[in-house]
């Protein structure tokens, strides 16, 4: 229980600071070693709630100084994995900053702690508080963790030997994490959370394609539904493969039904075009078809200035979003641009044509190497002619599609007959066209448009007469 | 391709037929834009059924500050023991009156100015002046929201400042004796008079955000200095106030222009000066509403501009004891001085700097901006020369308190209670302390002296006693950034949706503390701590940032100004507060895409079950500070007034013993689910800050919430009664659906409380919730209030 405890604990003190002069002691960080760690292991290798220190006490270190820490917790229960160390061990930081008087900066072999001298003073004294402090709120909010013990090393020869065990460890998780696929796994995961804001926001999650706001991914996922799996956060049965290009699988469409309450029933989930995913308002990045080019464009919150298209984020952002599959449009997550599936349905990476610099440097390692210099910025193109300039000089295979056409039409070219709208369809697939309605304008004006009358009946009820001015 | 806007060329022709039904002249060919949704422009009656609502749940209570009516020549009337008056009204109706007439003044004054700067704005750039306030989609939620227009320009913005008017005179209409007699219904009037406000508040800042280039959704907008302690009285100190910057911001063109802003100091005094800053950032604030009499009595400003709203009356009394030349420039201030517009402005200034004239109204803003700057140049060495002040000096400061007779009268007076008898005794003793430490909680307001039956200045002798703590009156306040931005809610909403922030809580309104400034300093830290959104604006908003902590750094600066969790905003000046109002129907527009077009109910509705979001009014005063809260009101807002709050005469108190109170509807099939009370009430007082940080966090829950969500807030809630109160809220299990909803570090102790106190079955195994709750969670759960919203159903 809380009292029992020498400091409070309360989510206020995560902002807390512990600076130099009000140190007692510093633990890990940039000058010293340590890390902490998440083993998953069978229910009879642990006695729950047990802590082992290695090294010295806390009590018995010197004000001011600066030691190795290593925190390593075993965790098990009949629901426990592997898969779910990494999200459990992310939750220390959480923890330990909502003690008063502790700082957690970082994660890993990064971690790095403070404790001040205030906290000392309230009888702060030994690691076994923080250990077991820290062990309650993991079984309060994990409650898979049947089991949990605690092993805190301040021997710096005894970190060292397990630092390099550990590192293994990440390194094998990194590996499983990067190399599970959507094809790999047998549920994906959906999250309503949203829902109690946009009513029918669906969200899935699967290996290859994080929650559009950026916050959840499979693993996160697993876990919420693993804590409760009636919970915001519930497993999805993928189902029978659809189309496996686009991501289209039988379950996600039966839970799309269901939760969007008939809305829509088709989720392509690496799909830009058609059925693609949901779009909440909290999107990171969204999407955007440029019609001109036939490629797609992609702007973030942070960008403040106009797209090639002339509209800023959030204009077009307020096209979608809503919980709706919003054509033309499409809200992701910034992770979802290293996706090896992304938006593979509709050519991936080859049909990306534009994207703010900053948003480009931050996911420049992901961008295949042969078109990482074709995808224009703002600082290349300032609006669709710069923009078809750019792609035509630097060889976008984007330009290869325009060609494959039998014949380009202009836009001056273009003729509206009896209401019936045509539109440049360069290569596009095919597509409900219903979703040109939901196009802002994309140049603004019908600038150079040639109009035919035909059969006309033109009925006006009144004409204003007025001075030049 | 869609056909937009444009030029076209008809090529050809055949077979065309061309009807013509008939030609007119005029000056201009207009192009109106329809209204759009259920209720565009909505009269009293349209939004009725939400008020009912509303007020079903929330029932009016109150508090009659004096229980006559005097409003016609039958009266006056004593309405106390179930009496009515002469013509039938009885004493619940004749407050819900009072309160309504007080909200539609705080509206008319917001909406006059408003009108004022439009006519004012639209003269200098133009009808066609095009909306510009930061990077957003929705520019005007509130007027999209109440009248279904979607505003481009400054000139589109006139039909809905003709609807609020039209409104206004509408519900002014009814206080007339012999109209309405129904309490209930001036209920639903002073709510639609607060949401009127809010319409003439938008407008208002919006057309000065996009014409004056304020800055727009900034969140690093610059700081500005704060405090009575900032201002170099070596120069020609020119003060400017009220709420107007219209006319100022002619003066301060002036001085750019001839490089002024190193000679003269120009200050503000309330929203004017808030405004100052964000014209241009080199204006300095004095400081609140309340700083207004003493300020002046210190005889350090050399001119004085005062606009509209929170002037003082007996201005041209205090200013011409001090030779400080007063210029009106707004038709709502004028102090019965002659109007100079058309005079030579050598000749204005010949008269106002000799003394001959204690002041003039001035109407030409182009002859303000020039005359200003060389009257204050002018006046500063003359009044320098005879070392003007009201301040009395050692001697006669001691005279001054020693022959106070500790009769208490003063104290009696004070709206504050303050002890200024035990100061006086202190301070003829040689002791300052007391009246160092009162200096901060008095208002400035003068009622004492009026009391004093020994005629001791007693404002004055607060003010010499203070001196030491007011050199060191030094601060900062981020300049008013306007809007909150379309990104900004995008990107912040990943924290409301998953439930990490735990809710909004604004921060506004007027000085009139029960204890003090320190309190909203106090209170916005400790809700920042708690990575609640700060927002705030006004008086208030320049208060926060009077306070440091130990590296001298104020809220401001230690807080970034984005509207993300844990973050402090100033929207700026009183009309700014319609953004903070807007902010929510942004919510409701972006995640839900609701259509929030001429669509008011529905978007209230959405906000009231949703959004956690809570305004403060520690220190209202005002009829503004009502018709602001109002507004909030009636968009499902909640709003907690200071111990003055009661003075308005009515509250809207919920009960939540009354289970059949919270009954909603689920969207998704129309069933209808008893929910825990959530928003408690939605207008009510608090005494102290101790009562108020725990009830500014329970106002923040919601029926929507998601178990995170309300984890987070019943970890405050409690966090905060135990901290404050020293002791467990007395109804913290009832917002307790299932055991994620329990706070994290309490989880296993409150579990136990549950069931020993409560009488709820657990399971230790698990350390599941069996039985107890009123309802399950469900995060899919669409609250509603209004039927019509639900699927499959019709009201």
């Amino acid at each position: 229980m809380a009292d029992e405890f020498p400091f409070e604990i309360s989510p206020m003190f995560e902002g807390e600071r512990v600076r130099k002069d009000d140190m007692y002691v510093e633990l890990a960080g940039p000058k010293s070693k340590g890390f902490e760690l998440v083993n998953a292991v069978g229910l009879d290798e642990i006695e729950d709630g047990k802590f082992t220190l290695i090294g010295p006490e806390l009590s018995e270190m010197e004000e001011g100084g600066r030691y190795p820490l290593a925190m390593i917790y075993r965790i098990a229960g009949e629901l426990v994995e592997p898969d779910l160390e990494a999200i459990v061990e992310r939750r220390n930081h959480d923890f330990q900053n909502y003690f008063q008087g502790v700082m957690h900066l970082n994660q890993r072999y990064d971690v790095w702690l403070r404790i001040n001298k205030d906290a000392i003073a309230k009888g702060l004294n030994s690691f076994e508080q923080i250990a077991k402090a820290s062990m309650m709120l993991f079984k309060n909010e994990l409650t898979f963790i049947e089991k949990i013990e605690a092993t805190y090393i301040t021997d710096l020869a005894k970190v060292e030997e397990e630092l390099a065990k550990a590192m293994e460890r990440y390194s094998a998780r990194d590996d499983r994490t990067r190399n599970l696929h959507d094809e790999d796994v047998e549920e994906f995961y959906g999250c309503s959370l949203c829902q109690s804001f946009a009513p029918t926001s669906v969200c899935v999650i699967s290996p290859d394609r994080i929650a559009l706001c950026g916050a959840i991914n499979w693993f996160d996922g697993r876990a919420a539904a693993k804590v409760d799996p009636e919970g915001p956060q519930f497993a999805i049965e993928k189902g029978e493969c659809l189309d496996e290009l686009s991501g289209e699988y039988s379950g996600v469409n039966e839970v799309a039904q269901k939760l969007s309450g008939g809305e829509y029933n088709r989720i392509k989930i690496h799909s830009f075009f058609e059925y693609p995913h949901t779009s909440c308002g909290c999107f990171e990045v969204v999407g955007f078809f440029l019609p001109e080019v036939d490629g797609i464009g992609w702007v973030d919150r942070d960008f403040t200035g106009n797209a090639p298209n002339g509209l800023a984020f959030s204009t077009m952002a307020g096209q979608t979003g809503g919980g709706k599959q919003v054509m033309g449009f499409l809200g992701v997550g910034i992770n979802y641009f290293r996706s090896p599936k992304f938006i593979q349905s509709d050519g991936g990476w080859d049909r990306v044509v534009w994207m703010p610099k900053h948003l480009k440097d931050k996911v420049l390692e992901d961008i295949p190497k042969d078109i990482v210099d074709k995808v224009a910025t703002e600082e290349d193109v300032q609006d669709i002619d710069s923009l078809k300039k750019f792609l035509t000089d630097k060889g976008h295979p984007i330009v290869e599609r325009w060609t494959t056409e039998e014949e380009e039409p202009t836009e001056d070219e273009s003729v509206t007959e009896t209401g019936a709208v045509s539109m440049p369809q360069v290569g596009m697939p095919a597509f409900d066209p219903a979703m040109l309605q939901n196009l802002p304008p994309m140049t603004g004006g019908g600038g150079g448009v040639k109009v035919i009358l035909k059969n006309a009946k033109v009925t006006i009820d009144k004409i204003i007469l007025s001075n030049k001015e | 391709m869609s056909i937009k806007k444009g030029r076209f060329t008809i090529e050809n022709l055949e077979n065309v037929q061309i009807n013509i039904g008939s030609v007119v002249s005029s000056g201009k060919a207009e192009e109106k834009e329809i209204p759009k949704g259920l209720t565009p422009a909505p009269e009293i009656h349209e939004l009725r059924d939400w008020d009912l609502k509303l007020l079903d749940r929330y029932e009016a209570a109150y508090s009659p500050v004096c229980d006559m009516c005097c409003y016609c020549t039958y009266g006056k009337c004593d309405l106390t023991g179930n009496k009515e008056g002469a013509c039938g009204i009885n004493m619940e109706a004749h407050q819900a009156r009072e309160a309504m007439l007080r909200t539609l003044t705080g509206a008319a004054a917001h909406s006059g100015h408003g009108r004022h700067l439009l006519n004012n704005l639209i003269e200098r750039f133009g009808a066609d002046y095009p909306i510009d306030v930061g990077p957003s989609d929705i520019k005007a939620p509130l007027t999209q929201t109440i009248m279904g227009i979607k505003p481009e320009t400054i000139g589109d913005f006139v039909p809905v400042l003709d609807y609020v008017e039209e409104q206004l005179t509408q519900l002014l209409a009814t206080t007339h004796m012999g109209q309405e007699g129904s309490a209930i219904d001036f209920e639903s009037k002073a709510l639609h008079a607060g949401m009127v406000d809010h319409l003439g508040m938008e407008v208002s800042d919006i057309i000065q955000i996009s014409c004056l280039d304020m800055p727009k959704s900034q969140e690093d907008a610059p700081l500005a200095d704060v405090g009575m302690g900032i201002i170099d009285s070596t120069k020609p100190v020119l003060l400017c106030i009220g709420h107007n910057v219209a006319a100022v911001t002619y003066i301060m063109d002036y001085m750019e222009e001839h490089d002024l802003f190193d000679k003269i100091e120009l200050v503000g005094l309330c929203c004017t000066a808030h405004d100052m800053t964000r014209v241009n950032d080199k204006a300095k604030i004095v400081g609140s509403v309340s700083k207004q009499l003493k300020y002046i009595r210190s005889g350090i400003p050399d001119l004085i501009i005062v606009d509209e709203q929170c002037v003082r009356a007996d201005m041209m009394r205090e200013t011409s004891k001090l030779h400080i030349p007063v210029i009106a420039t707004n038709d709502k201030i004028m102090y019965g001085l002659p109007d100079r517009t058309k005079d030579d402005i050598d000749d204005i200034i010949r008269d106002l700097s000799s003394g001959d004239q204690p002041g003039a109204l001035l109407f030409d803003y182009e002859k303000v901006g020039e005359l200003a700057p060389k009257l204050v140049m002018k006046m500063a060495p003359i009044r320098k020369e005879k070392g003007i002040t009201a301040l009395p000096d050692d001697d006669e400061f001691k005279k001054l308190a020693s022959s106070c007779t500790m009769c208490g009268a003063c104290v009696i007076g004070c709206p504050q209670g303050l002890d200024i008898d035990k100061a006086m005794e202190a301070a003829a003793g040689g002791d300052l302390t007391l009246f160092e430490e009162l200096h901060d909680k008095c208002v400035g307001c003068g009622r004492c002296e009026f009391d004093c039956p020994k005629s001791i200045p007693i404002l004055n002798v607060i003010e010499k006693a203070a001196q030491k703590v007011i050199r060191e009156e030094k601060g900062k306040v981020r300049t008013g950034r306007g809007q909150v931005g379309d990104p900004e809610i995008r990107e912040e909403g990943v924290n409301l949706v998953l439930g990490t922030t735990p809710g909004i809580v604004a921060i506004v309104g007027c000085p009139n503390y029960p204890d003090g400034s320190r309190d909203i300093y106090d209170i916005a830290e400790e809700m920042l701590k708690r990575s609640y959104i700060v927002v705030t604006s006004g008086c208030s908003a320049m208060d926060i940032g009077m306070y440091k902590d130990d590296d001298g750094k104020t809220l401001y600066e230690r807080y970034g100004g984005r509207f993300l969790k844990g973050n402090l905003l100033n929207t700026g000046s009183c009309v700014s507060n319609a953004h903070i109002s807007a902010t929510t129907i942004k919510v409701a527009a972006i995640f839900a895409r609701r259509d929030i077009n001429g669509n008011f109910e529905e978007i209230a509705d959405y906000v009231m079950n949703r959004i956690g979001a809570v305004g403060l009014a520690w220190g209202a005063y005002s009829q503004k500070a009502l018709s602001i809260g109002t507004g909030c009101n009636r968009l499902g807002i909640p709003v907690v007034l200071g111990p003055h709050g009661p003075k308005y005469r009515r509250a809207y108190l919920g009960k939540p013993y009354d289970k059949d109170k919270w009954n909603l509807f689920d969207a998704r099939n129309g069933s209808v689910v008893n929910v825990e009370p959530a928003p408690e009430h939605m207008l009510i007082s608090a005494e102290t800050k101790a009562e108020v940080l725990p009830m500014l966090a329970k106002l923040c829950f919601r029926p929507g919430d998601n178990n995170l969500g309300r984890m987070i807030k019943l970890t405050h809630y409690i966090e905060l009664s135990e901290k404050y109160l020293g002791a467990l809220p007395d109804d913290w299990h009832v917002y307790v659906r299932s055991e994620a909803d329990l706070p994290l570090a309490k989880r296993e102790e409150l579990l136990k409380k549950l069931e020993e106190e409560h009488g709820w079955k657990i399971d230790w195994d698990k350390k599941k919730i069996l039985e107890g709750p009123a309802r399950k969670v469900d995060v899919s759960f669409q609250p509603t209030n209004v039927l019509r919203l639900c699927k499959g159903a019709s009201e």
